[in-house]
């Protein structure tokens, strides 16, 4: 019983390494961002809001290994 | 859950209240709007619900028309709107204590379901039924597969999309509280209250209710307009 707890546990830290990547290619957005800004200042609203349009539908993948994280922990324990 | 008086097997989920209140302040507000609207003097400058409402109804009408074209707008703008109130109410009424409507999977997956159906028809309208059915085997049959579930995709992806965000935040500032709770439990005598979590909290309210709930509904009526947006016949 405590083996397959702590299993559970092991899983859903694995499953929260989703996260990883998403955070790699926000970061790449972002960094696009800047330089789109860098290189044309005057279009910084649109530039902003794509940006975060952006990263919100990247987090997505995110936020499906953190739900299967949470369903692991709280419906298998 | 709750068990509903004498009948036998019915439960109400305790997200049916929050969302009857909800819904009954959009209603209430949009009443009181009306009123406003209707006696305020058109040539006059607009100044508060009128102005607020003037603006609302701009921004919709401005991001409908920037991705659906000026005559799909005016069908679809009215929806829209609703939709954008709804959910932001519903995102942020955690903050007053009610159960989200969001943060329960049936109500992302109606709102969903209602995006699909139009982006759908949308199609049926636009090429016809012949061309509805033909547009799954294209390239050739066997690719049935891919189509089938390239449609289906946007459906589970958005409402999934809204009610992980919402969950997790839930679920998230529960274990913040928590934690908290216990590492204040260590200090004597103020320990049995969680000064830790009251300071520190309302920053990750602020995070997790106002803007997450912000851009989730900003992105789900951006994708609903691009969806239905890309199906439309191309106007000249």
């Amino acid at each position: 019983m405590e083996l397959a707890k702590g299993l559970v546990a092991i899983g859903a830290g694995l499953a929260v390494f989703t996260g990883m990547m998403t955070g790699i290619g926000q970061g790449y957005a972002a960094g696009k961002a800047v330089e789109a800004v860098g290189r044309n200042p005057e279009a910084e609203n649109k530039i902003r809001s794509m940006l975060i349009l952006g990263c919100a539908i990247a987090e997505t993948c995110a936020i499906y290994g953190m739900l299967i994280a949470f369903l692991l922990i709280f419906v298998f324990k | 859950m709750i068990y509903f008086l004498s009948v036998p097997k019915v439960t109400l989920q305790v997200e049916v209240f929050s969302i009857m209140i909800v819904v009954g302040l959009i209603f209430g507000f949009m009443v009181y709007a009306n009123r406003q609207l209707t006696q305020s003097d058109p040539l006059a400058k607009p100044k508060g619900v009128v102005l607020l409402c003037t603006i609302y109804v701009n921004f919709i009408s401005k991001l409908t028309t920037d991705n659906m074209g000026a005559k799909a707008a005016k069908t679809y703008s009215p929806y829209i709107g609703v939709l954008a109130l709804f959910m932001v109410l519903s995102n942020i009424s955690g903050l007053f204590g009610l159960a989200q409507p969001t943060a329960n999977y049936s109500v992302t997956l109606t709102l969903a379901l209602i995006t699909f159906v139009l982006v759908q028809s949308t199609v049926y309208r636009s090429v016809g039924l012949k061309q509805f059915f033909h547009r799954f085997i294209e390239p050739f049959p066997p690719f049935i597969i891919m189509n089938f579930f390239g449609t289906i995709a946007p459906l589970v992806s958005m409402s999934l999309r809204l009610f992980g965000n919402i969950t997790s935040g839930s679920v998230i500032m529960m274990l913040f509280y928590t934690f908290t709770g216990y590492i204040s439990g260590m200090i004597p005598v103020l320990g049995k209250f969680d000064f830790i979590g009251v300071l520190t909290g309302p920053f990750l309210h602020a995070y997790f209710d106002l803007f997450a709930g912000l851009i989730q509904t900003y992105i789900f009526i951006m994708l609903t307009t691009i969806f239905i947006g890309n199906e439309l016949p191309q106007e000249e």
